[in-house]
């Protein structure tokens, strides 16, 4: 019993600095960082994908250059917006 | 020895050669770190979970940590409905971890600087996310392409959109793990090339730089992971509770 409540007595104190912790550094965290890397990649794999994509369906119908082109600009588009989404889910969460 | 900063990344063949019909499937040295990295992790999980402490001893409280921080992971992220896939992102994150981490260790190779190793994990999730958006909501999951809200007009035009966006998904969880494994040992190798040829005279600046680049590839190797499992929980979340 007397083990148990040194432990209780330093849980209650281990809490209290976690907590003082939690103040200081918020915001900071490597949380924030993974979402920086995140973005980046998004934006790049939609043109790759589009792009991929467009070339794909040229070859199946014959349009050559056409829906490459077509679908790169889409992939394009597709990014951007994968990376606004991103963002505003980001900011979201932040007020939150 | 070897100045060339891609020759790590080379695969080599362990032992006998296996070919299986047209298949090689001969044991490799990223054969061999991934083997490694799962019986570590198994070792690790073992021995955490072997005495059941109170106070938990050192080990224990890492695998107690591990778990905590999946559970809340997957909790913050899809909901109390993704629980039953707690195994699936604990074991995906553990091994992505692992392969990381023991990549860092010197002489040893890095099994996620390859895009086919990370390529075949984010396939994994993107498939396996597929099948249970399908299963769970039938043939509803496709509204996941119509967007509520737009325009007749421009509906077309964005069910293409959101289309590469989902496709999209494998390759940029891939693409980024591998990208970031990749040009942190590359650099790291270019770095202790200098110190090499600049020699006991110029070789201290490098040196410093190798030294603040393996912390920041530490740091790296942790956040992958944990991108690459907190992206599998999005995915999954997209997959169980449909609405945007």
């Amino acid at each position: 019993m007397k083990d148990l409540n040194k432990i209780s007595t330093r849980l209650e104190i281990a809490k209290k600095k976690i907590k003082k912790n939690q103040i200081k550094d918020n915001g900071s965290n490597a949380a924030s960082l993974g979402k920086a890397l995140k973005i980046s990649t998004e934006l790049v794999a939609a043109v790759v994908v589009g792009t991929t994509l467009g070339f794909i369906l040229d070859n199946w119908f014959g349009t050559k250059p056409w829906l490459t082109i077509s679908f790169f600009f889409m992939g394009v588009a597709t990014g951007i917006l994968n990376v606004i989404k991103s963002a505003k889910n980001m900011h979201k969460n932040l007020k939150r | 020895m070897t100045t060339n900063p891609m020759h790590q990344f080379e695969v080599y063949r362990m032992g006998p050669e296996i070919n299986l019909g047209a298949v090689n499937l001969s044991f490799t040295n990223a054969s061999f770190f991934m083997a490694i990295s799962a019986l570590t992790i198994l070792f690790l999980l073992f021995l955490g979970t072997k005495k059941k402490l109170l106070i938990p001893s050192k080990i224990q409280l890492i695998t107690e940590m591990s778990y905590t921080f999946i559970a809340k992971m997957i909790s913050d992220t899809a909901g109390s409905r993704a629980k039953p896939f707690f195994p699936f992102v604990f074991t995906l994150f553990m091994f992505v971890l692992f392969c990381n981490m023991i990549g860092m260790l010197p002489y040893s190779f890095t099994v996620t600087s390859h895009i086919i190793v990370t390529f075949m994990l984010a396939a994994i999730v993107f498939v396996g996310v597929t099948i249970i958006g399908f299963l769970k909501h039938g043939i509803k999951y496709l509204e996941l392409f119509v967007p509520k809200g737009v325009p007749i007009i421009l509906l077309p035009l964005i069910v293409i959109i959101e289309i590469i966006s989902y496709l999209s998904r494998p390759v940029s969880l891939s693409v980024r793990l591998f990208a970031n494994m990749m040009a942190g040992h590359t650099m790291l190798k270019v770095f202790g090339g200098f110190v090499v040829s600049l020699g006991l005279l110029g070789g201290w600046l490098p040196l410093s730089f190798s030294v603040a680049l393996t912390g920041l590839e530490i740091l790296v190797a942790f956040l992958q992971a944990y991108v690459f499992a907190i992206l599998t929980c999005i995915y999954l979340n997209d997959a169980l509770n449909l609405h945007h």
